[in-house]
């Protein structure tokens, strides 16, 4: 019983490992060490629960976990930088494929959001969720998820100008 | 409904920050340290599981344990005294108010009260069949009561009544029984 459990359990993780450990660095901002932690724990919480949510919606479960610990985390690292309005980093040709530079771009830009902020526009725009779920996720409010993902988007539209090219 | 309703709703920028963000995704694979590391967390996880349940199971028996220790006596404390037994008073329709002969332990209820002679003087019945005669000139255990203490009263109804007196005074022990205190003819 409990082998079978753990094979069901290590075949769900190992496929859909890739997609959650994006969603977990989306969530930190970058933050690939951070986002390895946050991962871990929510797929540890995920053991324990697995004969309950195994059938019905396990990755739900997890990016309910991931989010609602990433915007709860008030712990911010101290990296040594400071917020700017104007993203100082510009992709340099040749070293770095357009690919890498335009990840890393969002996620310094993720980075400078709130953690609230953060999880509801990567829940939004990423996962592609409504504002009701959104707000049933981070546990509050729908005009206050609609609130964080607004001010997110706008921060992001300074920030992300030169890489998102506004339209004519 | 919603879902696609709110796709619609967006504009140029939040499509193309959507797009950013699917492109971003980076390929990783769930290798063997990776395994490893978290079956080592849920390893400690459930230890910890364990032990907190260990531990609540343990508190929940002591409390339980510390709370049926307590529940008798807290029951005896908070219960109202009841009323002292009565002395038992003799069949025979004595006038006297006087406890009977076989209120040792209740010596306070005498007024007389000298409290262990008068009890150890009610144990000996049966050394005091003339005594009991001597100060009974009135006859009344009244009156016997208020100068000797109990023990002439003791006797007088041991005599007058023997059923009560046998029934009361069973324990007789005429070990503790000083002579002097019987004496209360002088």
């Amino acid at each position: 019983m409990e082998q079978a459990r753990a094979g069901e359990y290590d075949a769900f993780v190992a496929a859909r490992w890739s997609v959650l450990f994006h969603l977990a660095r989306l969530l930190t901002g970058g933050d690939r060490h951070r986002a390895e932690d946050l991962l871990q724990e929510s797929l540890v919480k995920l053991w324990f629960v697995w004969p309950k949510v195994a059938d019905e919606a396990p990755e739900a479960y997890v990016r309910t976990v991931l989010a609602r610990a990433a915007a709860r985390s008030a712990r911010r690292r101290w990296w040594g930088e400071r917020p700017v309005e104007e993203l100082p980093e510009v992709a340099a040709a040749g070293d770095l494929s357009a690919a890498v530079a335009e990840r890393s771009r969002l996620e310094a830009a993720l980075a400078l959001l709130s953690p609230q902020q953060r999880a509801a526009v990567v829940l939004r725009y990423y996962q592609d969720l409504p504002d009701r779920q959104v707000a049933e996720i981070l546990g509050c409010p729908v005009g206050t998820a609609r609130s964080h993902a607004a001010r997110g988007v706008a921060r992001l539209r300074r920030l992300l100008a030169d890489v998102i090219e506004p339209v004519g | 409904m919603e879902h696609g309703e709110h796709v619609e709703d967006k504009d140029h920028f939040e499509r193309q920050l959507a797009l950013l963000m699917h492109g971003a995704h980076e390929q990783t694979s769930y290798d063997i340290p990776r395994r490893d590391r978290l079956h080592a967390g849920v390893r400690a996880r459930r230890r910890v599981r364990t032990a907190r349940r260990a531990a609540g199971s343990l508190l929940a028996v002591a409390g339980l344990g510390l709370g049926l220790f307590l529940w008798p006596h807290g029951r005896v404390e908070d219960r109202p005294s009841a009323p002292r037994p009565h002395p038992a008073t003799s069949p025979v329709p004595v006038p006297s108010t006087s406890p009977s002969p076989s209120a040792p332990p209740s010596s306070t209820d005498s007024p007389s009260g000298p409290p262990s002679s008068s009890s150890t003087g009610t144990a000996t019945p049966d050394s005091t069949p003339t005594t009991s005669n001597a100060p009974g000139a009135g006859g009344s255990s009244a009156t016997s009561t208020q100068q000797p203490p109990a023990t002439s009263t003791a006797t007088a109804q041991s005599t007058t009544a023997p059923p009560a007196s046998a029934t009361e005074s069973a324990p007789p022990d005429p070990s503790d029984t000083p002579s002097s205190v019987i004496s209360p003819t002088r």
